[in-house]
């Protein structure tokens, strides 16, 4: 009996139900969208600040010119990105321009791929046994084109790239780190060691390096890190703002529909209680409907809201430097559930209690 | 209610529409915190050989840039987006001994500009990240010659220096008023004023250097062609966009002495996370204010089907179907504007609120929005309303009365 109700109600006003369906549909789907949006927001925002490179240097301290290499392992027990950089005087040798002083210097290319990404390389970015990368001022100055040789007091390499940055490495030559190592006669050190650390691990991996290695110095580039901080925050409370407002005004729009679903029926409310139905079962009945409707409307938004969070993720953090699986966070239907079934029930109980303070005569009467 | 619902639409696409202007705008201002993104050197004929400063030529050159010329840097197009110069002049003394880099720096320096008016620019102006441990050097004048300096942080612990500490240079003391710490190669410098620092090393009006930071567009493909290779058209619009490259281009056309340079660490990723930001807010917003049509086109559509019988009656007593499209149409299109306005209105006090609450600016969305989003709601309220109007039309006015009834 029960259920006939529930079923022939919802066959009957089709269209009304359609329209308080997509309504609450809508909010769920915005609700997922934006929730799963803002649960990742901080891990893609962190992503994208790691191609700035390093976020810490280890230098020497004090007179020292060097940093124990073992330092670049001990980091990478920590889990964050660690390669060793040295510079040292070199001299050059090209055509007849004969041994002129040079700053030359080491890249472990290997680990450093992903502290050097922002460098604009015509030809190769890394350069192996033999073959070295010219800055373009230093390019331009020895007029050096690309797989021409040069000859370095170690003997001769091949251009294999020109670097431009806009920093030092525009004017020196860049070769690997162990001949650099060769040439500047370093046993096991580094002139520094350059780190990524994720930014929400910085402190921590700080302290612990500055634990490890009180004969060198650990330091944060401040400008770099304070700066990550700031923007991840404040991208992270916008989106979160915004979902908010968002939220408000579609829950605003959903209510006014439930609500008339139930005033319409007020008639129909009116008759059940005169031929003596319990008020609380009329209650149970709008009440089971209203939530029947709901949970179909949070399953579709739920499903559209996902979609469009892919589609987010997919279109802005997908082409990044290192690619990651674009983050759906299927957690956040427990909470959208929740709320869209929250809307439902208050929505239908706040329309009618409106009518429980009737006599069902003035309804039927239909004033 | 169908008033209601344009009021909620509207006010959602305002506030998502100012909110995301604003936001680009912010996370712009907060990413020039990163320092300079451009450099401007002399044009030279030598090679630096420089490690962390410290120059190792055999010869030193005697190549600058001249002071004076400073201030044409702030005469460009882009004038308004530079929002930092300093200018930095490099020295080499000992200090107990041993060898320590010298900078001669402006630090808060009131500078008057071609158009008559003043910045404040400088080191602390630029680097605004940077932590400082005492206070910053107070240079607004060019003529106060007080023996002041800075030290970065590995040089104060290497010499001991705290601030109110002197350190003798050049035969003269100066007091350290602060520490600096960076994380990057200044934490080895001494930084004493420009002009003092030129008078000591007998080069007066010359600069090494010159750092800038400028708020830029991310640049795209076409930022990166060359412009030499450009059609007249092509550099116009080039030269008329705040790319890095084209700022530096313009910089090197007042200052012909020198070349400027991106620096690509920070110019470059600077913006593509501002590309992200500005691109997640904008798919936000564009996914919200579809759900705001929607919603209007729907609450508007079930409107007019609740009136079929109105309109079925109006027909029936012979009213045309132009004067009943008029009227409706009227009345939607009322129904449409205040709403809007309602909406507009207060979506538009809500976008300054997010920027309130997010980024502590006062800061208000373009009032464009308003009669913008005001005619985006009238015209969704009429799209809504047209195809179940243009339906009910057709339809036998006796058929939908003896239905209705």
């Amino acid at each position: 009996m029960f259920w006939r109700f529930v079923v022939g109600a919802v066959k009957f006003r089709r269209r009304r139900l359609a329209l308080a369906f997509a309504g609450l549909a809508v909010a769920a789907m915005l609700a997922t969208a934006v929730f799963s949006l803002y649960s990742d927001i901080e891990r893609k925002m962190r992503r994208e600040f790691r191609a700035f490179g390093a976020n810490l240097v280890i230098a020497p301290v004090g007179d020292a010119r060097t940093v124990p290499l073992q330092a670049v392992s001990s980091a990478e027990k920590l889990d964050v990105v660690a390669a060793p950089f040295i510079y040292t005087i070199g001299r050059i040798t090209i055509g007849h321009i004969s041994d002129e002083r040079v700053v030359e210097a080491g890249v472990d290319f290997s680990r450093a791929g992903p502290l050097i990404s922002y460098w604009r390389v015509e030809g190769a970015r890394t350069a192996s046994k033999g073959e070295c990368l010219a800055g373009i001022t230093l390019a331009a100055h020895f007029r050096v084109a690309l797989a021409q040789t040069v000859t370095l007091a170690s003997g001769p390499c091949t251009v294999r790239g020109i670097v431009s940055t806009g920093g030092a490495e525009d004017s020196q030559v860049i070769v690997p780190f162990e001949r650099a190592s060769a040439d500047a006669a370093f046993r096991d050190v580094a002139s520094l060691v350059q780190i990524r650390a994720d930014g929400e691990r910085l402190p921590e991996v700080r302290d612990a390096l500055s634990r490890a290695f009180p004969q060198a110095e650990v330091r944060v580039l401040r400008a770099l890190a304070e700066t990550e901080a700031n923007v991840v925050m404040k991208v992270r409370s916008a989106v979160l703002l915004l979902s908010v407002v968002i939220l408000l005004i579609t829950t605003l729009c959903v209510t006014g529909n439930f609500s008339e679903l139930v005033l319409e029926r007020s008639k129909e409310i009116g008759v059940l209680k005169a031929i003596g139905a319990a008020e609380g079962r009329i209650a149970t009945l709008l009440l089971s409907e209203s939530l029947v409707l709901a949970l179909a409307a949070a399953l579709t938004g739920y499903a559209a809201g996902l979609a469009i969070a892919y589609w987010i993720g997919l279109t802005i953090f997908s082409n990044s430097a290192q690619a990651t699986p674009i983050g759906v966070d299927f957690a956040v239907f427990m909470p959208v559930a929740l709320m869209t079934l929250l809307i439902a029930a208050v929505a239908t109980v706040a329309a009618a209690s409106r009518i429980w303070r009737i006599e069902p005569a003035v309804i039927l009467r239909g004033e | 209610m169908a008033m209601g619902a344009v009021a909620l639409g509207s006010a959602v696409a305002t506030a998502m529409l100012g909110a995301m202007l604003e936001v680009g705008d912010r996370v712009n201002h907060e990413l020039r915190r990163l320092g300079a993104n451009l450099l401007v050197t002399p044009k030279s004929a030598s090679l630096p050989v420089e490690i962390g400063g410290i120059s190792y030529q055999p010869t030193a050159t005697d190549e600058s840039i001249p002071l004076a010329q400073i201030p044409k840097i702030k005469s460009i197009f882009w004038q308004l987006n530079i929002t930092a110069i300093a200018p930095s002049l490099r020295a080499q003394t000992l200090l107990n001994g041993r060898e320590i880099v010298l900078e001669g720096a402006w630090f808060e320096r009131k500078l008057r500009v071609p158009d008559g008016s003043s910045i404040m620019t400088g080191l602390h102006v630029l680097n605004s990240a940077w932590k400082v441990q005492g206070q910053w050097i107070s240079d607004p004048r060019a003529d106060d010659r007080s023996a002041e300096g800075m030290a970065g942080a590995a040089l104060a612990r290497r010499f001991d220096l705290q601030p109110g500490s002197t350190v003798p240079i050049f035969g003269e003391l100066f007091k350290v008023m602060g520490i600096i710490s960076t994380g990057s190669e200044e934490d080895d410098r001494l930084f004493v004023r420009l002009e003092v620092l030129e008078r000591l090393t007998g080069r007066a009006g010359h600069v090494d250097a010159i750092e800038i930071g400028a708020l830029t567009k991310p640049e795209d493909a076409f930022a990166r062609r060359d412009p030499k290779r450009m059609t007249p058209a092509e550099y116009e619009r080039w030269s008329c966009t705040p790319y890095i490259s084209s700022i530096a281009h313009q910089i090197e056309e007042v200052l012909p002495m020198a070349v400027a340079r991106p620096i690509r660490r920070v110019a470059d990723n600077e913006g593509r996370v501002l590309g992200k930001v500005r691109g997640l807010m904008l798919l936000i917003s564009l996914a919200a204010m579809a759900t705001a049509a929607l919603t209007v086109w729907s609450v508007m559509a079930t409107t007019v089907l609740e009136r079929r019988y109105e309109i079925a009656i109006m027909q029936a007593t012979g009213a045309g179907s132009a004067l009943i499209v008029a009227m409706l149409g009227a009345e939607i299109a009322i129904q449409g504007a205040v709403g809007g306005l309602v909406g507009a209105l207060a979506g538009w006090e809500l976008s300054g609120w997010v920027s309130r609450s997010v980024f502590g600016v006062e800061a208000q969305a373009p009032a464009l929005l308003i009669p913008l989003v005001l005619v985006v709601a009238v015209a969704v309220a009429l799209a809504g309303a047209a195809q179940p109007l243009r339906r009910a039309l057709s339809l036998e006015p006796a058929a939908i009365l003896r239905e209705g009834a």
